[in-house]
């Protein structure tokens, strides 16, 4: 065993960060669940519900992305 | 009659490219995970201009491409605003690029005038549209080959091995003692913190501004929200805390703002970058990579567009909703 006890806090950190993508993985499944029903209901608003369905990801997969900046801050030894 | 059958020889090319792409891959430029770095490197390493107050201004390789979006920018501005003159004076019909851009602006034209309404549509369109236009290029040029490709070699402590060859030289994979990294000329511009905050800042402000135009400086009570104080003491007092969040949310926009943006793009540059040095020789992958950046480029500057959008239209309603509550008791 030899190594920096900072390198593994760092590398144990980033990991922990990404717990959060979970939240973000949760939002999305339950954001396409509801376009999806929304589709068979009604598939005359598939293409409006599209597009919504698509925003509304990318905002969920922008708390995963934050989580990610997070984990690289932590592996590239920015801060 | 018969018609002649259409021969698909384009797809024998691309085959032909992804053989190569294997072969090369594979014998002789072996794919090098490249150092990943947060923030852009300086080209030179002395700063171009010292700045009295700001301090020191460096070359960084986000300024290249800065320059090409700009410049690209100006270039399809030029042309389709000839190309429309030229459909003004002839038959009114816009041809080229100056019909694809009308089409496009229309769009999202109607979209803001259906979240803002009539009135408010021509203040805050300009604002969507520059900044996701410009975003959008700063997004998709980052796609050319090129990027984070070609650059200056800088010896580092446990670098790459190199292969020379003339004046030029090849990384190789593995570590070397006295070995190099690379510093690209070009790297994506949405991957530089600078670029984004700066976007942000602009969005933000530009909101607050919107704001006072339309409301005056009621628009302030909003943060500072004094006016239910003395009526009802302990809501007012509730309605204040809230006014004070309402600056804290202000602060919150800006960074959320800028770590979408960059953190999305960033996400994009490790990708490719792991995806390419693990599976380099099966060049297909890579590209495939490529292609949801595409997707995702495009998504990022629209939302980044349409948020501004969003929160100028909220910054345009006032605080409604009490004044119709006063209205209710002193009826």
């Amino acid at each position: 065993m030899e190594g920096n006890i900072l390198d593994a806090a760092r590398f144990i950190g980033a990991g922990l960060a990404m717990i959060g993508a979970a939240g973000a993985g949760v939002g999305i499944g339950l954001s396409v669940q509801g376009a999806l029903g929304g589709m068979a209901r009604n598939p005359d608003a598939y293409g409006n519900l599209l597009t919504n369905m698509i925003l509304g990801i990318a905002f969920s997969e922008a708390i995963a992305i934050y989580c990610m900046v997070i984990a690289f801050l932590m592996l590239f030894k920015v801060v | 009659m018969e018609t002649e059958k259409r021969r698909p020889w384009r797809r024998w090319v691309v085959l032909v490219l992804m053989i190569m792409g294997f072969v090369v891959g594979e014998y002789y430029f072996v794919p090098v995970q490249p150092g990943i770095t947060f923030s852009a490197e300086k080209l030179i390493e002395q700063p171009l201009v010292t700045l009295p107050v700001i301090g020191p201004f460096y070359l960084v390789n986000t300024i290249p491409p800065l320059i090409f979006t700009v410049l690209l920018v100006i270039v399809i501005a030029f042309y389709t605003n000839r190309s429309m003159l030229k459909s003004a004076r002839s038959d009114l019909v816009p041809r080229g690029i100056g019909n694809l851009m009308e089409a496009f602006f229309e769009l999202i034209y109607n979209m803001t005038e259906g979240a803002t309404g009539m009135k408010l549509a021509p203040v805050i369109f300009p604002w969507f549209a520059t900044i996701m236009f410009y975003a959008l290029f700063a997004n998709l040029l980052k796609l050319l080959p090129g990027f984070e490709a070609i650059g200056i070699l800088r010896p580092v402590a446990g670098g790459h091995p190199i292969q020379p060859l003339g004046i030029f030289a090849n990384l190789l994979p593995g570590q070397a003692p006295n070995g190099y990294t690379l510093v690209p000329f070009l790297r994506g511009v949405s991957i530089d913190l600078n670029f984004t905050v700066a976007l942000a800042l602009i969005s933000v402000f530009m909101t607050q501004v919107v704001g006072v135009q339309t409301q005056g400086f009621g628009y302030f009570s909003k943060f500072i929200n004094v006016r239910t104080m003395f009526k009802v003491p302990f809501f007012g007092a509730m309605d204040f805390l809230v006014g004070l969040l309402e600056i804290v949310s202000e602060l919150s926009k800006i960074i959320s703002f800028a770590f979408r943006l960059f953190g999305n793009m960033f996400a994009g540059l490790v990708l490719v970058a792991i995806i390419s040095s693990l599976l380099g020789k099966i060049s297909i992958l890579p590209s495939m990579i490529m292609l949801f950046e595409l997707f995702v480029g495009v998504i990022q500057a629209f939302i980044f567009g349409i948020l501004t959008m969003i929160f100028m239209a909220q910054a345009t309603q006032g605080h409604g909703h009490e004044e119709e509550h006063e209205e209710v008791h002193e009826i």
